[in-house]
């Protein structure tokens, strides 16, 4: 029996890489991506159509040291560029199919059609018209919905990254903003409605351990039936007890904290130098979270019961109790990020949070499960919330519609492995037995 | 380490997986347990690991009577494991899979993958396991995944390995690799068990070859007995089986087979370019210790893995990458290897399972809609005649003893229109009524003249049923035999020599 | 071996005695029990949250005699509330008396029964879409967005379109499943060719088709003229699912019971009758025996997606056109939305379409009572979402009420759904 006639595999098992033919779909959108904003958003304007940025800050009372100016491009041009650069990159990848990057591509390819429709809607018939897109304050405006999405997409990197699916995020950014709503409103201390929001999220992402790990429910109904059952809770209690007392849900909006000196710096400033305690919050549980769980002893364990649980049993860990703890925290992590939002909001009423927790969890998925990703995405998904809120605010003439479905249609895209492979963590959402 | 198995006993129910069992590795010794799937050599391995506990018997370290609550204990006391299954995080790199779970550390709980680095370096240098501690274990080949197992354990400072079926999974190269690996092993003092069904491995690698059967030791043997006793006492049995069958007469080829190659799940070669006629009237056998490509054979031919290249004809037609719905509409009857997971449903009922594969077809549907008494009446015949014990037709699959699922698939296959019998493994895990039940009802069925095709691994079921043998090794037909030959001889066939004479 | 049971003729199998099945891990007996615990979860919530029952809790610091009308004063309000609950969604049996004896009043002693049907309604058609991709493996998600573009398309054909009662009926209702059939296609078609998983196309799904209800009701084709708002034209009175007893009556009750009745019929034929869905069935049970057995995973998948996306689409029309006769900008949108529902209706009726109909009525008694609790008690309705949501999280997590209630018996699997991760 001669050894050459076994011949051994020419590669690993096809599913770990995009399929050739998926390139080459994704290569074909991005052209077809590029041709419309080529045609449509460039060829089709008049040649003297302009459109101007301006940067300005956001409160020029208080912030006027500095002014950028506004940036006037011939839309014309600038969308036929634009067109020609995403015409170019879709022709490279059905050309050279690469097998790495494809996703990152697709994205820059976003942002370059996201900027062509931008000018493309604010184009004036010459460039002394006053209509001009003030990207600061779109910046700044959509910061807030964007950090509160950054907490429940941390939430879910947290949960998923030890294998049991979070579906509840709404649930808990329904449970942190009530009981941060009444908290901030008896104490007017936002410090403590924090802790509340924690405690109130962490105990829901402790039923959903306890029936998920303890019990192995299937963990997608556990989190549908959460959320449905705490966006009743929190009306019932609406009603119940806010409505006979409001001085338990005044409204109390927690204002800004500028960083001396760091906020007067053009663009930056506004963004990250002057906000809220929660988005300071925030910025440093991504470096926490992206810490903790890629760095530490603590993380390499989350992340081998999400992928193997089996394999982490035999060199002695407890499944079940990294579990657990990483349910709790991530229920804890969405609680805060409740508060957050009533931070913003003031006053809770019931359904305020609007499916912003599905939300989230499209931008984990998006991100891949990475915090670094789930926060870019974040961003993304963020900015076109907020510009579907304030279409007219910015007289954009698209309509608010397609922006709000925008986050979800590019999900859709993405878990349909369209765009790139998206990978969850190989156990999440299966019980784990030992034995 | 010196390790003694005393008298081991592992009972699941009425089922006794270990059946005293005693064993002694000796230092430095590459101790080998050799035996058929489902001897009981896993359950061994388990309970010796922690992850069971057994009824009776002691494990001696050392000569000191030990017990391990879990395997993180037998792991503190020098036993390391290589799974069959590698027990590696594959989108972790070779270091990370190796400290998993003990890291060492630096500041803020920071694993201190500089240190770990390093050390898997020393003990890649001490045994001469080369691999780069950073790679990502999914992009490395099998062969060196389980090198990263072995480092693993190693670096637990294991005093004894046991290593589960570790050349299932590994090219004849790699085989070759993990040999000398287990060779120097062995000779810096490390103790070694392994477990394996492959006798040419098992005589090149072993000091001494512990057989086991069934749950029970049935032999010790050097590494010198020949690869045919070794054969026979591995899969003998004591019932002898008679089977009558009338006199062989061979009609027209039903089944024709040619230079058929087919994958596995890994994208290895499984079947190589396998040529095989099956006749009508006759029993085709094809025998060979598992794992040697009849899985894949017989997926192939009933559809639900796709062919590489060579073709399948049934009666002329061809049949070669077919749906499973051509291949059964085409009349191939299958009795899968793995019943409950491929040829029941196991929460639905009796008379459900007897139509699984013809739900549609007259008079059990019209127009789309079930006709249920037709169903219950064809079920009340197939119980009556296929003898299913039962206390309804309408009883969950699930609550059927082992052989009665089995009759529910024989009843099934036999009793519609058929071309060609495809069966594997058909008795495995029966209890020997049902499993001259099942061989009668195979013989009943060639005795009208059709066309069979039986894979498998016990050489007496082989023997007592095949009208000619086939043997297939490493994904090739390595004989083809009359059941008159004698055993060491089909032995010789499994363990890969080559043909002497074609029938 | 059990081989020694010989084969005995079905008549004399023994049926398990009642007694035995109370004490024993039978799913009917766990569902029976949920509930039981769930109502047990909204007195907790009540008691911990009404302000006259918490004052008298309070009384117990100020004298000896406090903690016992603390406790009376509990079981009074969570007894009125369960109380009015009943009465408001079943019968009020002072009002049925009056009824029977003096033979008037019947429109009234009706009301709250008529209400939980027309409630019920919609919800059993949709719930049994819901059960029917369960019990093929499918989780169907979508089926609040599916009922959304059924109820737009549906409204569309009955208010834009004009002909006769008899074909426009039907035209509006199959335009409402086509709707359906159209938006249980995405994620029919994704999971079948890219293996994309249905729950979170189906969860994105909703939020796309909750945008294209804006769209649409916003547009001039379907907002009621000489309309700022959101909200769309009305169903020509041909297109409308008349109440059954005369609009006179006040008995909202609509012959869209009759299309709930013909909807049980198809899935119990398909379900256990059919083919088609033994296919569906054997899939949901074991996908590997399925494909072994020659069935087609990926046509199965689309099709259970296009008949469950189909019956969401009815129930969406079927709600259109039986109550309100327009959609708004909010339809069926929020914690209110008969798709989320479905999901707990689904399961709780064990996918099985008269354990659908009879948990469909149960939610919707609940969700008629609540109001009436509400407009009597001042207890709010939403409690009713609490209570249901609880039931469905013990009846998801049999052990859980298992160990709460001792029972006997092995460990059931905890739903007829087999648990699976994101990758599969």
């Amino acid at each position: 029996m001669s050894v050459e006639e076994l011949t051994p595999a020419v590669d690993t098992p096809s599913v770990r890489k995009v399929p050739v033919g998926r390139t080459r779909v994704i290569g074909v959108i991005i052209v077809v991506i590029g041709l419309f904003s080529l045609i449509a958003l460039g060829l089709n304007t008049s040649s003297r159509a302009h459109s101007a940025l301006t940067f300005s800050p956001v409160d020029i009372l208080t912030n006027a040291p500095w002014h950028l100016g506004t940036l006037t491009l011939l839309t014309f041009w600038t969308n036929v560029i634009l067109g020609l650069i995403m015409i170019g990159v879709g022709l490279e990848v059905l050309w050279r199919q690469p097998r790495r990057g494809v996703m990152g591509r697709f994205g820059f390819i976003s942002v370059l059609f996201l900027l062509a429709l931008l000018f493309w809607a604010v184009r004036t018939p010459g460039p002394s018209q006053v209509s001009f897109i003030d990207l600061t304050s779109i910046l700044v405006g959509s910061s807030e919905v964007t950090m509160v999405l950054i907490f429940g997409s941390l939430s879910g990197v947290m949960c998923e990254r030890a294998g049991v699916v979070n579906i509840a995020i709404e649930g808990q950014f329904i449970a942190g903003a009530f009981v941060g709503a009444s908290i901030a409103s008896t104490t007017s201390n936002y410090f403590y409605a924090a802790i509340g929001g924690l405690v109130a999220g962490g105990i829901i992402g402790w039923i959903l351990a306890f029936l998920a790990v303890r019990y192995r429910s299937d963990q997608i109904i556990v989190g549908v039936v959460l959320v449905t059952m705490l966006s009743g809770l929190s009306s019932y209690l609406n009603l119940q007890i806010f409505t006979p007392y409001p001085k338990l849900n005044t409204g109390n909006v927690l204002g800004n904290f500028a960083i001396p000196l760091l906020d007067k710096i053009p663009i930056i400033g506004p963004v990250f130098f002057n906000q809220s305690a929660f988005f300071y919050l925030m910025l440093l549980l991504i470096g926490g979270v992206s810490f903790a769980l890629f760095k530490t002893r603590y993380g390499l364990h989350v992340r081998a019961v999400g992928e193997h649980p089996h394999a982490a049993a035999t060199v002695g860990i407890n499944v079940a109790r990294v579990r657990y703890i990483n349910v709790v925290l991530g229920g804890a992590i969405a609680g805060v990020g409740g508060v957050a939002f009533i931070s913003q909001q003031g006053q809770f009423q019931p359904g305020i949070t609007s499916g912003l927790g599905y939300i989230a969890l499209a931008a984990m998925i998006f991100g891949r499960w990475r915090p670094s990703g789930a926060v870019v995405a974040c961003v993304l998904f963020g900015m076109s919330v907020y510009l579907a809120d304030n279409l007219q605010t910015y007289n954009i003439p698209i309509s608010t519609e397609i922006l709000t479905m925008f986050p979800y249609i590019i999900t859709i895209f993405v878990v349909s492995g369209l765009v790139g492979r998206v990978r969850a963590p190989a156990a999440d959402g299966l019980p784990y037995q030992a034995g | 380490m010196r390790l003694e198995l005393r008298e081991i006993t592992k009972r699941f129910g009425s089922f006794t997986a270990n059946d005293s069992i005693s064993i002694t590795v000796e230092p430095g010794q590459i101790h080998c347990l050799l035996g058929e799937n489902g001897a009981g050599k896993s359950t061994l391995m388990n309970v010796l690991f922690g992850l069971l506990h057994p009824e009776e018997g002691e494990i001696l370290i050392d000569g000191e009577v030990t017990t391990f609550a879990d395997s993180g204990e037998a792991v503190r006391r020098g036993i390391g494991m290589v799974h069959q299954h590698f027990m590696l995080v594959p989108v972790f790199s070779v270091a990370e899979n190796v400290v998993l779970g003990f890291e060492p550390t630096k500041s803020f709980n920071r694993v201190d993958y500089k240190r770990a680095t390093e050390e898997i370096r020393r003990i890649s240098k001490e045994f001469n396991l080369e691999v780069d501690p950073d790679a990502i274990v999914e992009n490395l080949p099998v062969g060196l995944q389980q090198r990263v197992e072995i480092l693993k354990a190693l670096s637990h400072d294991a005093e004894l390995l046991i290593l589960d079926e570790p050349t299932a999974v590994l090219t004849p190269q790699e085989i070759d690799a993990l040999m000398s690996i287990m060779r120097s092993l062995a000779a810096s003092g490390k103790s070694i068990l392994f477990i394996s069904h492959k006798l040419k491995e098992v005589k090149a690698v072993s000091d001494v070859i512990t057989i086991i059967r069934q749950g029970k030791v049935v032999g010790t043997a050097k590494p010198t007995a020949s690869e045919g006793e070794l054969a026979s006492l591995m899969v003998g049995r004591e019932v002898i089986l008679t089977v009558e069958k009338s006199a062989f007469a061979p009609g027209a080829d039903v089944l024709e087979i040619r230079d058929l190659v087919v994958r596995d799940d890994r994208g290895l070669v499984a079947v190589n370019g396998v040529s095989l006629d099956v006749r009508a009237g006759e029993i085709l056998a094809l025998a060979g210790v598992q794992g040697n490509g009849q899985t894949e054979l017989v997926e192939a031919l009933t559809g639900i893995r796709p062919v590489e290249s060579g073709t399948v004809t049934l009666n002329g037609r061809d049949i070669t990458n077919v749906t499973p719905r051509q291949a059964l509409d085409a009349g191939i009857g299958h009795i899968p290897e793995d019943r409950q997971r491929y040829g029941l449903v196991l929460s639905m009922s009796l008379a459900d399972n007897l139509v699984l594969n013809t739900p549609k077809r007259a008079p059990f549907a019209k127009h789309g809609t079930r006709n249920l008494r037709a169903v219950d009446q064809n079920a009340h015949d197939r119980v009556q005649e296929f003898d299913i014990r039962t206390t309804s037709i309408h009883e969950l699959v699930s609550s059927l003893s082992g052989g009665n699922q089995q009759k529910v698939i024989v009843a099934r296959e036999l009793s519609r229109p058929l071309e060609v019998l495809i069966a594997s493994q058909p008795t495995r895990g029966l209890d020997v009524g049902s499993i001259e039940y099942v061989h009668r009802q195979i013989v009943k069925h060639r005795n009208e003249g059709n066309g069979s095709l039986i894979v498998s691994s016990e050489l007496d079921e082989v023997m007592a049923l095949g009208d000619r043998i086939a043997v297939m090794f490493a994904g090739k037909i390595s004989g083809i035999v009359d059941p008159s030959v004698s055993r060491e001889e089909i032995g010789l066939l499994m363990a890969g020599e080559t043909q002497v004479e074609h029938v | 071996m059990s081989d020694s049971v010989a084969t005995v003729p079905d008549a004399i199998k023994p049926r398990r005695h009642l007694l035995h099945r109370i004490g024993s891990q039978d799913p009917i007996v766990v569902a029976a029990l949920a509930l039981v615990l769930g109502f047990i979860v909204g007195a907790l919530i009540i008691i911990t949250t009404t302000p006259a029952v918490l004052d008298a809790w309070r009384g117990i610091f100020h004298s000896w005699g406090a903690p016992g009308h603390a406790l009376k004063v509990s079981f009074d309000n969570v007894g009125a509330a369960y109380r009015t609950m009943f009465t408001g969604s079943i019968v009020d049996p002072q009002g049925f008396w009056h009824s029977l004896t003096t033979g008037k009043g019947w429109d009234a002693t009706l009301t709250p029964i008529s209400e939980t049907l027309t409630y019920a309604t919609p919800l059993v058609i949709v719930s049994i879409g819901v059960g029917i991709a369960f019990q093929t493996g499918i989780f169907n998600i979508g089926a609040n967005g599916q009922a959304v573009l059924g109820g737009i398309i549906g409204t569309a054909a009955g208010s834009m379109i004009h002909m006769p009662t008899v074909v426009h009926i039907p035209f509006t209702l199959l335009a409402g499943i086509a709707g359906g059939v159209i938006s249980g296609a995405v994620p029919g078609v994704l999971k079948a060719l890219t293996g994309a998983h249905e729950v979170i196309v189906t969860i994105m799904f909703n939020y796309v088709l909750y945008a294209f209800l804006l769209f649409a009701v916003l547009s001039t084709a379907l907002q009621q003229p000489g309309q700022q708002n959101d909200i769309s034209r009305t169903l020509d009175p041909s297109a409308q699912l008349a109440p059954i007893f005369g609009a006179k009556s006040g008995l909202r009750v609509s012959w869209g019971v009759l299309v709930a009745v013909a909807v049980v019929f198809f899935a119990w034929w398909l379900l256990d009758r059919s083919s088609l869905g033994f296919e569906f069935r054997v899939t949901g049970a074991n996908p590997q025996a399925a494909r072994a057995s020659g069935m087609n995973a990926r046509i199965i998948v689309i099709v259970v997606f296009l008949i469950s996306g189909g019956l969401a689409g009815l129930a969406g029309v079927v709600q259109v056109a039986s109550t309100t006769h327009y959609i708004d900008g909010v339809f069926l949108i929020g914690n209110a939305g008969i798709g989320f529902t479905a999901i707990t209706v689904a399961l709780l009726g064990r996918n099985r379409p008269m354990g659908i109909v009879w948990s469909s009525l149960l939610f919707a008694a609940l969700g008629v009572g609540g109001r009436a609790m509400q407009a009597t008690t001042g207890i709010p309705l939403d409690l009713a979402t609490v209570i249901q949501s609880a039931v469905v999280l013990f009846v998801a997590t049999p052990v859980l009420v298992k160990e709460i209630f001792r029972l006997r018996g092995a460990p059931s699997q905890s739903v007829e759904l087999a648990t699976k991760g994101w990758n599969s």
